[in-house]
């Protein structure tokens, strides 16, 4: 009863309000009617109110003044996560586009001197990837830049006001790339070799140029120069040429190649899991092995590339460069340590794997353990923060932020030692890979063997020593202890390379069975492909925020509601949902890129069944092998 | 294919971007905001400026990501611990304040032994401090092993409206305003009466300093301004060759951009020991 009560207490104020609410509304839609029909029309006093009150709002409508928007809002996720998203996708293709006609060149090269068909093959699989990709790049570069120009409208007239002969430059280039990435990917087999690989020459400067013209806007913006202190432009070639320019042209050239090859080497294990024969998974196998000895040969020098554009960052300002280092961005070098470390592991432990389907790799097997410890333990140094998170009661346990033990591993005379180390171990991992399926037959073998132990020995005391010694010497001094450990092991490497290269002249060779291989190698693959893509994407977002809350640092100021640096935590969700969208869209690349697949193989195989392209034997090096069975798992003598 | 393949695939995925997700949960938050511009009252006491000078050190003036306060050992940057009682011995001539001052506006001008240089001007951006959170972190600094002296009412060395102090004193700021009226000359002169002249008194003779400076001229005798002016009043009378000391206007004013700081120190040592006779 009461219920029913409130409910009609209800129901009456509801139909009070829509009365008074809607009545008047509906009172204004009706036009006055007189009470007394007349014979002529008039004009009431209200009729006038209401012509005149249009013809106001009319007039205000033709007077309102233009005001140029600053700054627009994107819905929902806001203008800069739009931004971000947008333009670490079109960077992620981009550097996929970028880096592999970078080895399909190299590795085509090599299939036309040595004639071996094999590596043309492997090449042009490779290729398909790109036309899709390239479409992809485009779309996205299109995007983000509508995404600018509606959510940032005032900054991106400056941008142009800096950059435009740029921008120009830039539009006609990307014509010739579409040119030279269609016609060498359509022209596959159809010109002379040598045009083709001009082609793919051309295809590969213009590339690097485009890349070079898009860094310099975004490098300025982080390290200005060319301009006066209220931003007018002084000279585009200078600031073009800013700090940051051509160690991040460097930097992006070797990353491109190893997140390249990664996401190639990802395909091969696409496929090579998708497989149905024999075949095709010592096929996918080898193509997998390829891609990732690419990236990992970038990913050895990577680091090298990253010093000298810290240096930079440094020499331009070192308040933005402690800002990285030592202020708001340190912690997000551990989390970089934590990716990196996993990409050394994995890329060893799938050379590990890949061990074992080589005859005669069993001697090197015990190594493995020891190597696995090195790795590790300078995993675990590199990822060791400063300063720990603890609570009060820990923090006066240890006396204070730093434990008093892991506290001295925190620092950057640990942490270079420890990547250094880390390079030179992985560099061991591939020598062993490389030796498993070869026996030198040089008289000076073991002399050759016992030089390069002592070049790596050499190699790892200096870089210890460095490390040890920066412990005990002013700031200024320790800073600049990583040349001499760097160089030490660029050197090694350099020289163990060149000893190897004649140590192995004539080798006899053992039995590779490609193919044979546990899948779990797959998966591994697939996991450093997404291991660089999120570094990359962190390291975007570094680059990125380190400017703060400038467009262009001490320029231009960013007045919009995300001036903010945001935390860690979130730039890490907004990677990992631009990680999954591209690998969602690298899905697609991989289904388009395998349909064209089965419709040659279709069309070849109404005529005469098609088989895959064999493993590669190195150049020269086939007559050392066994020739490969037609029947069984393809065999090899050689890897990279 | 495989069903079980993509779903591995997707799952490992999900799994490596989740993991790396956690990670970054894992480090400590914390949001940056730019910072906003402390504007301070017209009746705040010098302790109101050591607090607000503190609060601008620790946040918008980014002084502690580079320096610290009470660390020893191999530090990067020099520790500020004492700083406001070691400032007024760090360069001759220069009192706390202006050595403190000179360290905010022109870090580059002296550099700690021991350590490089690379502090940018807190006054530009990016840093961009106000001159009165300067005059606050002015008091802060001060107060770090010394007594603070600044108030609303004290003129800050080099911000607007205040002048830079020149170490040396007195002679050492003379010598330094003949040497920018000396560059400004070379660029205007190259060549004239001074190509000509040789020595002293041929510049006298050559830029005709005896037609007013003669007795019953408008100047005072050549001769006599040994006795009425020091060397370094001489100086800065030939160099700056605006007004004598005590306020006399100098009929000749912009003489002094037509001469050398060579010529200017030339002249003045000629004229203090009795020359122009």
């Amino acid at each position: 009863m009461r219920a029913k009560l409130l409910l009609g207490l209800v129901a009456l104020l509801l139909a009070v309000w829509v009365a008074v609410e809607l009545a008047p509304r509906f009172e204004r839609w009706q036009a006055y009617r007189s009470p007394i029909t007349l014979s002529e029309e008039t004009v009431t006093p209200r009729d006038e109110a209401r012509v005149a009150e249009s013809r106001e709002q009319a007039e205000a409508a033709r007077q309102k003044p233009y005001e140029e928007a600053e700054y627009r809002a994107f819905p929902v996720i806001g203008s800069r996560v739009a931004v971000w998203v947008a333009a670490q996708l079109h960077l992620l293709f981009a550097a996929f586009v970028l880096a592999v006609p970078m080895f399909a060149l190299i590795i085509e090269f090599i299939g036309w001197r040595t004639g071996d068909k094999r590596y043309d093959a492997l090449a042009y699989e490779f290729t398909k990837l790109l036309s899709t990709s390239f479409s992809f790049t485009a779309t996205l570069g299109a995007m983000l830049t509508f995404l600018l120009i509606i959510l940032y409208p005032k900054f991106i007239n400056y941008l142009a006001h800096v950059f435009s002969p740029t921008f120009l430059f830039y539009v006609l280039l990307f014509f010739a790339e579409a040119g030279f990435l269609y016609s060498y990917y359509y022209g596959w087999g159809k010109f002379k070799p040598r045009t083709h690989l001009l082609l793919g020459l051309g295809l590969n400067v213009v590339g690097t140029v485009i890349m070079f013209i898009a860094n310099a806007w975004l490098t300025f913006m982080s390290t200005p120069s060319g301009i006066a202190e209220s931003g007018a432009v002084l000279s585009t070639w200078d600031a073009v040429r800013n700090y940051t320019w051509m160690p991040i042209n460097i930097h992006r050239i070797i990353a491109n190649v190893a997140f390249g090859g990664s996401v190639a080497a990802a395909y091969a294990a696409f496929q090579f899991l998708r497989a149905k024969t024999a075949e095709e998974r010592a096929h996918y196998d080898w193509m997998g092995y390829i891609g990732n000895f690419v990236a990992i040969s970038a990913l050895l020098p990577l680091p090298f590339a990253g010093y000298w554009l810290a240096a930079e960052i440094y020499a331009f300002s070192q308040t933005m460069g402690l800002t990285m280092m030592g202020g708001a961005f340190s912690w997000l070098f551990i989390i970089q340590a934590v990716l990196i470390g996993n990409l050394f592991l994995a890329a060893n432990y799938y050379l590990w794997l890949g061990m074992g389907r080589i005859e005669g790799a069993e001697r090197f097997r015990s190594y493995i353990k020891y190597l696995l410890i090195v790795v590790t333990a300078c995993f675990m140094v590199w990822a060791t923060p400063r300063s720990i998170i603890a609570t009060v009661e820990e923090v006066r346990a240890m006396g204070g932020s730093h434990h008093p033990i892991l506290g001295f591993l925190g620092v950057m005379s640990a942490k270079n030692t420890a990547v250094n180390i880390l390079i030179l171990t992985t560099y061991v991992s591939f020598l062993l890979y490389r030796r498993s399926g070869r026996i030198p037959t040089v008289s000076w073998a073991k002399k050759g063997n016992a030089a390069q132990f002592l070049v790596f020995a050499v190699a790892a005391a200096i870089v210890i020593f460095f490390g040890v010694y920066g412990y005990f010497v002013e700031a200024a001094v320790r800073i600049r202890f990583s040349i001499p450990q760097v160089m030490s092991v660029l050197v090694a490497m350099l020289v163990v390379t060149v000893i190897d290269v004649f140590l192995l002249r004539g080798a006899r060779s053992t039995e590779t069975r490609w193919g044979q291989i546990p899948d779990r190698a797959q998966y591994v693959l697939i996991f450093l492909a997404v291991t660089f893509t999120w570094t990359m994407g962190l390291m975007g977002y570094v680059r990125s925020g380190l400017r703060q809350h400038w467009h262009v640092y001490g320029v231009i100021q960013d007045t919009s509601p995300d001036a903010f640096t945001p935390t860690l935590g979130f730039a890490s969700r907004v990677v990992s949902v631009t990680v999954l969208i591209f690998f969602a869209l690298v899905g697609v690349v991989f289904w388009l890129a395998s349909l064209g697949g089965k419709k040659m193989t279709g069309e070849q195989a109404a005529v005469e069944p098609a088989p895959l392209p064999e493993p590669a034997p190195p150049p020269g090096g086939r007559a050392h092998g066994p020739e490969p069975s037609p029947a069984g798992p393809l065999r090899g003598s050689e890897r990279s | 294919m495989k069903s079980s393949v993509l779903v591995n695939i997707g799952l490992l995925t999900l799994i490596a971007t989740g993991f790396y997700t956690y990670v970054g949960q894992l480090v400590p938050q914390k949001e940056v905001y730019p910072p906003e511009v402390t504007e301070l009252a017209a009746d705040m006491t010098t302790e109101d400026l050591v607090e607000v000078g503190r609060e601008v050190v620790e946040g918008k003036g980014l002084c502690l990501t580079c320096h610290t306060i009470g660390q020893s050992g191999a530090l990067r940057f020099p520790d500020l611990a004492g700083i406001g009682g070691r400032a007024g011995q760090r360069v001759p001539g220069l009192s706390d304040l202006e050595y403190l001052a000179q360290s905010l506006y022109e870090p580059e001008a002296y550099i700690v032994p021991g350590f490089t240089g690379g502090m940018p001007q807190v006054n530009r951006p990016p840093v961009g401090l106000t001159d009165d959170e300067i005059r606050a972190v002015l008091a802060y600094l001060q107060s770090l092993g010394g007594t603070p002296t600044i108030d609303m009412a004290t003129v800050i060395p080099y911000a607007e409206g205040g002048a830079a102090p020149v170490p040396g004193g007195e002679a050492a700021a003379v010598e330094a305003t003949a040497t920018a009226a000396a560059e400004e000359a070379r660029q205007q002169l190259p060549g004239g009466a001074r190509a000509q002249a040789q020595g002293p008194a041929a510049l006298v003779e050559a830029f005709q300093c005896a037609g007013c400076h003669q007795p019953g001229g408008e100047g005072a005798p050549l001769a006599e301004l040994a006795a009425r002016l020091t060397r370094e009043q001489l100086l800065a009378a030939v160099a700056a060759h605006e007004q004598l000391p005590g306020g006399e206007q100098l009929r000749a004013a912009g003489y002094g951009e037509r001469v050398t700081l060579g010529e200017a120190r030339a002249l003045a040592d000629f004229l203090a020991a009795g020359g122009g006779r």
